[in-house]
């Protein structure tokens, strides 16, 4: 059995979970419908998430970067995740580590740091790649064949680190269903193994981030109720805490440290808060210049230096529950995630502040990826679980347009449920303004220049006229997995303008595919290749999917024309499948799309009046007799019905 | 604009009970989702995205009392938005501005229970101000021309709201 499965070419690839930490990184997925981590040969789950670039430009990720870190700390690249999504100009990033950064010559290359490593440049995004590549290749080992990938992200992630991380998985030739918030999936993992309903706090404390989650399990649905947290604060922390008490200790001056040292009491310092989560005392032994140096720290005066750290958790907490409008004893429970939850301290905080002993039976590891294979199961369309569970996020935080006088129009609060969208109407503030200049930024503070800045585009060609004549209407879109999309147009002249935006401080698509060229032995063929398999992937995909809903929804179709029409797609489709042009297979697939819009918007209508069904008969017929044709609805959405911002601000 | 009852698919009234509101969101949410069409072709996708948005925006605007109203306000005709409506009266301004200022004086105090204190007397107010908007509805209805009538405590609603909001940021400026 073994054998035939490691043999067989033709493994039908299966989906995966990875959780791409700060600290440690591990990748699961389901097996005989459970969730289990994918071990490596030594039988460990956890990867560090540690990348060292080595003198002959090849790449050590994991256990053995780590133990290279001691003694190449520029080389080494350890919590990349802290970077993502980071300006170059970014301050923070300088005292992240003991990094070098190349200097950004443009201002695309300002998007994002770039750390210097043996003469060579590189991205967070490309960083993060090897990780994943690294994972991506455990789980071939165990499948064979890997499909589409769900990546977690903090809860707390905002628009350009989300990109960042799914162009990373990109970049390492993942097929990246879905971006899941940590928290989420963690809830999946304990709702599913346990059946729980109810209001719940999941609180993960890992090694760069914290963060906090109010979540109601309610009949399979996981609705995200609030999110809060700090994308700066976590075991690291108290690693850095405790290594500067060592580092007092042993009478190295604070101007003067060599990084190697620095490294070397923060490994230690690691090493002893484990330590301490079983011990109430722990000796430690340290190497400085001129011998061995002997150290021990209690529990007691470990806690004493963490404590503000901690504290730091229960703003967070306090403020999501603020924003969830419920109170601490409302909830049925806390679930722990993340390394950092095993210290003894943070437990009976933990325990103070929400007032009952929080849920701690999975691994706090290891739940985020379990619950990120339970995800990848549900959407690579496993039947026992589709129906049963869904997942309602929420936006981290809010996103906005700037305004005059540098104040930020907020277009989309945080916490609002996505996908969401939001349509605004700007207009001129002095005669005969010929452009706007648009300033999208993301966060919760008033001015434009505390928040972070996601992108900056220009719409420009307005025919001269008095202020506040011209009209410019914002389309904000964001997706499932909390990535924006914006357009704008002006809407007076007749003349349409549309400029579509994607913020990012990733890359652009072209330049993954570039990376991706360059990564390959001869570039140029196996990109063909890849792009034929692709290609065909998602034909197959779309004949299935067909087929499937010919057979179940045929009463939907309008006359034996549109039968026909749909019947000649497919064949022409499955020809182009059977043939080997990547365009051809594009093209068709497109065709087949095309004749069963209509169509699918009458199943979609009827998929509601289904899920409205039995809940309240007497809506069901309102919602039958509204269900417009989906050109209606495609008409309204291409924003040909009037504008409805009354909330007009002004273009600056 | 989508008429945001029609999307849920529920009757277009003020005093729709927010926990059938949030279980037509749900089960809608169940049958749109893109999750639920991740494995469809793309222009399925692309519509289910749009679709979601439309439930989850009109979810939005219903729960919310003051966008409620005026998207029944809407409905009828009757022109909503602060530049539209007739300004509020006087003793509403003087209020406020004294309610206010009283707020501010607790935050410079450094008075967290203070704020509280004010903050809960608005609140109960606000529960008042909606009671009686719900009534106004009801007494509308089939006759719209008297909706115009709800404007003035529409308005007051809007500053109330202002007030909270301006309080919970202190309240949590406060206690961090
Ligand atoms: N036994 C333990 N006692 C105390 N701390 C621990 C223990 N085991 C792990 N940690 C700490 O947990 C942290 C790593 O946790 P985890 O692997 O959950 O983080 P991560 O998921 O990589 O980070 P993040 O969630 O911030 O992205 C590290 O700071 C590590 O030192
Ligand atoms: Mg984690």
């Amino acid at each position: 059995m073994a054998l035939l499965e490691i043999f067989d070419p033709k493994a039908a690839p299966r989906p995966i979970g990875i959780d791409l930490g700060t600290t440690n990184s591990l990748v699961a997925r389901v097996r005989d419908g459970k969730p289990v981590v994918i071990n490596d040969c030594n039988a460990v789950a956890l990867v560090p998430s540690v990348v060292h670039y080595d003198p002959r430009g090849r790449v050590i990720v994991g256990v053995d970067a780590q133990r290279l870190a001691v003694d190449f700390p520029r080389e080494t690249i350890v919590s990349v995740k802290r970077f993502m999504g980071r300006g170059a100009d970014d301050p923070e990033t300088r005292r992240l580590g003991p990094y070098e950064f190349v200097e950004p010559k443009t201002p695309e290359e300002a998007k994002s740091v770039r750390f210097k490593v043996r003469d060579r440049a590189v991205t967070p995004v490309e960083v993060s790649a090897e990780i994943l590549r690294v994972l991506r290749s455990l789980a071939e080992d165990e499948l064979r064949s890997v499909g589409g990938a769900v990546i977690t992200v903090p809860a707390y992630f905002d628009d350009a680190q989300r990109q960042a991380t799914k162009d990373a998985g990109k970049l390492a030739g993942l097929d990246v269903l879905r971006l899941l918030n940590e928290p989420t999936a963690a809830a999946l993992a304990y709702g599913l193994e346990k059946q729980k309903n109810g209001l719940f706090a999941v609180y993960d404390l890992g090694g760069g981030t914290f963060d906090v989650t109010i979540l109601l399990l309610d009949d399979g649905v996981f609705q995200v109720r609030s999110t809060g947290g700090d994308s700066a604060l976590g075991g690291d922390d108290m690693d850095r805490a405790l290594a500067e008490r060592l580092l007092q200790e042993l009478g190295v001056p604070a101007e003067n440290r060599p990084r190697e040292l620095v490294r070397l009491a923060l490994d230690t310092a690691r090493k002893i808060k484990h330590g301490l989560t079983e011990n109430d005392r722990v000796e430690a032994e340290i190497e400085v210049p001129g011998g061995t140096r002997k150290l021990a720290v209690t529990r007691d005066e470990f806690e004493a230096l963490i404590k503000p750290i901690v504290e730091r958790t229960g703003v967070a907490c306090r403020r999501a529950l603020r924003d969830a409008g419920i109170a601490a004893d409302e909830l049925d429970g806390v679930i722990l995630v993340g390394g950092s939850t095993r210290v003894p301290y943070v437990r009976q905080y933990v325990e103070k502040l929400f007032g009952k002993p929080p849920l701690c039976d999975l691994d706090p590891e290891e739940v985020v990826a379990l619950g990120a294979a339970i995800q990848a199961d549900i959407l690579a369309g496993s039947k026992e679980r589709a129906d049963e569970v869904l997942l309602l996020d929420v936006l981290p935080l809010s996103l906005g347009l700037e305004t005059m006088g540098g104040v930020v129009e907020k277009i989309l609060p945080r916490n609002t449920t996505i996908p969401a969208g939001a349509r605004q109407t700007f207009t001129t503030y002095a005669d005969n303004q010929t452009g706007f200049d648009l300033h999208i930024v993301q966060g919760e503070r008033e001015l434009a220049v505390d928040c972070r800045s996601l992108a900056r585009f220009v719409l420009k060609g307005i025919p001269p006229m008095p202020a506040g004549l011209a009209r410019l209407e914002v389309t904000f879109r964001v997706d499932a997995d909390g990535l924006l999309n914006v357009t704008a147009k002006e809407l007076t002249t007749g003349v349409e303008q549309k400029v579509e935006v994607k913020p990012s401080y990733g890359l652009t698509d072209e330049e993954v595919e570039a990376m991706l060229m360059a990564a390959l032995d001869h570039g140029e063929e196996d990109l063909e290749k890849r792009q034929l398999i692709e290609a065909r992937v998602e034909a197959e995909r779309v004949v299935l999917a067909t087929k499937k809903a010919l057979v179940a929804d045929a009463d939907l179709l309008e006359g034996d024309e549109e039968r026909t029409r749909i019947d000649e797609a497919l064949a022409g489709l499955e020809e182009a499948i059977r043939g080997s042009r990547a365009a051809i297979i594009r093209g068709r697939t497109e065709v087949l799309d095309d004749v069963t819009h209509g169509w699918a918007g009458r199943r979609m209508d009827r998929a509601i009046a289904k899920a409205i069904a039995g809940k309240d008969v007497a809506a069901i017929e309102s919602t039958v007799a509204q269900a417009r044709g989906v050109e209606a609805h495609l008409a309204e959405h291409a924003g040909q019905s009037a504008p409805e911002g009354d909330a007009s601000g002004t273009g600056s | 604009m989508i008429d945001p009852f029609q999307t849920l698919g529920v009757e277009a009234r003020f005093d729709l009970d927010p926990d059938d509101l949030a279980r037509r969101h749900r089960d809608l949410s169940r049958a749109l989702h893109p999750d639920r069409y991740a494995g469809a072709p793309a222009a399925e996708r692309r519509l289910s995205l749009s679709r979601a948005i439309e439930v989850n925006d009109a979810f939005r605007v219903l729960k919310d009392p003051i966008r409620r109203a005026e998207a029944l306000l809407r409905r009828a005709g009757v022109p909503v938005g602060e530049t539209a409506e007739p300004k509020p009266s006087p003793d509403l301004l003087m209020e406020m501005m004294e309610r206010r200022e009283e707020l501010g004086d607790a935050r410079r105090r450094k008075d967290l229970a203070a704020v509280h204190a004010l903050a809960d007397a608005i609140r109960l107010r606000e529960r008042e101000v909606l009671a009686s908007m719900g009534r106004q509805f009801a007494a509308s209805d089939p006759d719209t021309t008297k909706l115009a009538a709800v404007l003035p405590e529409l308005g007051e609603l809007r500053y109330l709201r202002r007030f909270l909001d301006e309080a919970s940021a202190i309240e949590e400026e406060l206690s961090s």
